[in-house]
């Protein structure tokens, strides 16, 4: 007799990984308002100076905890709507403006950040670390200006799940045909430094047409790259049909608390030759659309589903164990990586095999959706001819 | 500081299963850097390459003077050919799948 397998569902992390992570997009925190951003266990507020640079401090005041989120920016500060004391984007206190003096104890936490892309990252490090610029994601050459459609975004709060369920999703080959109704034809893993890539090319299954990633006349081809814990950059090359699009996928999330996270999605499109503006904003959309019908499509996975810290795999399983190693050293101290968690790992399988068996269970698909729509057709008439 | 800490020993032990076990030793026939392949099926490759493995390769090293560095994804033909090599030879063996219930506990298990 076999052993029943058990699930073991481990602890969750006590901390939040070190890395970039991204608060969304620059044009949104602009308009001379404080902005409230939940993160890491707690709330952040980033609003933009005189200059428009933008700064992200701890959301509550280091005096009597006011909130700052709902205070009001004052020249380059952010004051404290509970007895207005004035930070500044270094986390020192400016000015109390009923006070001789500001202690000298005055600082709060700040967050370094960088606008690249069109967006805003922060670094974010339990040991304190100096921000690694090192480490940013590349600058997307083209994007922000006429050569492409401006960034679309979109957030979805998933409250019951940790965020590394969206990490594993790199290595997960079967669940594009299951969750994402589309066709793996290639898939191949790459995990080195602080980067781990997914390449897939893919086409959409033509009995859930209009339901997942397209139809059959989709065909993607996708290179999605993690630059570090949290910041997924998604080349995607689509060709429909002979019509060929570049779409840029950004997929990132922050941790809101030990079992939440909010995931963010934008993408732009490369502005076709000969199309006009709108016809481009109308292409962007219609992508932003099915992407956010895939999310939506993971999220209902992830709020439902057990934590596994041991998953039990077959031989055309992605290497989840590989990957999550990888995922470890940004939960662990910078002295403490071990080798394997950043040294090179590549994952080939050809799909062949598992798009003989997917192959033939879409055509059964299709054969029985023929036969109903066939016999609703006969009752129908059968109806109208009693009728008549 | 602790990650995500697993509740189960056996866990400990499928992860070692997982990323070590049925590996087959490899060099590279044209640089000698050595890697460790896992071939589940014909249509499947695992490469564990270690830092020392990587600095060896001579593709890799060139790669890495491009202006923007070396593209992560990109992977090394030499290793790729040695690979086909050491599998014909039957160097690396095919179907060195893994399977928990090739562990030991559970074959104690199945008695
Ligand atoms: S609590 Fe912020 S000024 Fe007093
Ligand atoms: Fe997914």
């Amino acid at each position: 007799m076999t052993e029943t397998r058990v699930l073991d569902a481990g602890s969750v992390p006590e901390r939040f990984a070190r890395g970039w992570h991204c608060l969304g997009l620059e044009r949104d925190f602009t308009d001379g308002k404080p902005h409230s951003v939940q993160a890491f266990g707690g709330k952040l507020v980033v609003w933009s100076d005189s200059e428009g640079e933008l700064h992200v401090l701890d959301g509550y005041c280091r005096h009597m905890g006011g909130d700052l989120t709902q205070g009001t920016v004052k020249g380059d500060e952010i004051a404290c709507p509970f007895h207005d004391w004035r930070w500044g984007g270094d986390g020192k206190c400016k000015a109390i403006p009923y006070a001789k003096r500001v202690p000298l104890r005055a600082r709060t936490q700040r967050y370094e950040s960088v606008v690249r892309n069109g967006m805003l990252m922060i670094w974010h490090d339990p040991e304190g670390s100096a921000a690694d610029h090192e480490s940013l994601p590349p600058v997307l050459e083209g994007v922000g200006t006429d050569a492409y459609t401006a960034w679309t975004w979109n957030v979805i709060e998933v409250d019951n799940a940790h965020c590394r369920e969206i990490i594993d999703n790199v290595v997960d080959m079967a669940h594009f045909f299951y969750i994402h109704f589309a066709f793996p034809t290639n898939f191949r893993n790459v995990f080195e430094g602080d980067k781990a890539t997914q390449f897939m090319e893919s086409t959409g299954r033509p009995d859930m047409k209009a339901e997942g990633y397209g139809d059959e006349d989709l065909v993607l081809k996708s290179e999605a790259t993690y630059f570090g814990p949290s910041y997924m950059i998604n080349w995607l090359d689509t060709d429909y049909k002979g019509f060929l699009t570049k779409v840029i996928l950004i997929n990132c999330h922050i941790p809101t608390g030990p079992n939440s996270f909010n995931l963010q999605y934008g993408l732009c499109v490369e502005k076709p030759e000969g199309v006009d503006e709108a016809t481009a904003k109308y292409i962007g959309d219609k992508y932003a659309e099915t992407f956010e019908q895939g999310f939506l499509q993971d999220v209902a996975i992830w709020q439902n589903k057990a934590p596994v810290q041991n998953p039990l795999l077959c031989e055309e399983d992605g290497p989840v164990y590989q990957l999550r190693r990888w995922y470890e050293q940004f939960y662990v101290d910078q002295a403490d990586i071990e080798p394997e968690m950043v040294e090179r790992f590549e994952f080939e399988v050809d799909t062949t095999k598992a798009n003989e068996n997917w192959r033939a269970e879409v055509a059964e698909n299709l054969a029985r959706k023929e036969a109903e729509d066939r016999a609703a057709a006969e009752a129908g008439s059968a109806v109208e001819t009693a009728d008549a | 500081m602790a990650y995500i800490v697993p509740s189960l020993r056996e866990t400990l032990e499928d992860r070692e299963l997982y990323t070590r076990s049925s590996l087959s030793d490899v060099t590279c026939r044209q640089c000698q850097a050595r890697v460790m392949v896992r071939k589940n099926s014909e249509h499947h490759t695992s490469i564990q390459w270690t830092r020392e493995a990587v600095e060896t390769c001579a593709v890799f090293s060139d790669l890495d003077q491009r202006e923007d560095g070396r593209p992560v994804h990109s992977a090394c033909p030499q290793l790729v050919a040695s690979i086909e090599y050491a599998v014909s030879e039957g160097m690396v063996t095919v179907g060195a799948g893994v399977d928990p219930a090739g562990l030991d506990r559970d074959r104690r298990a199945d008695d």
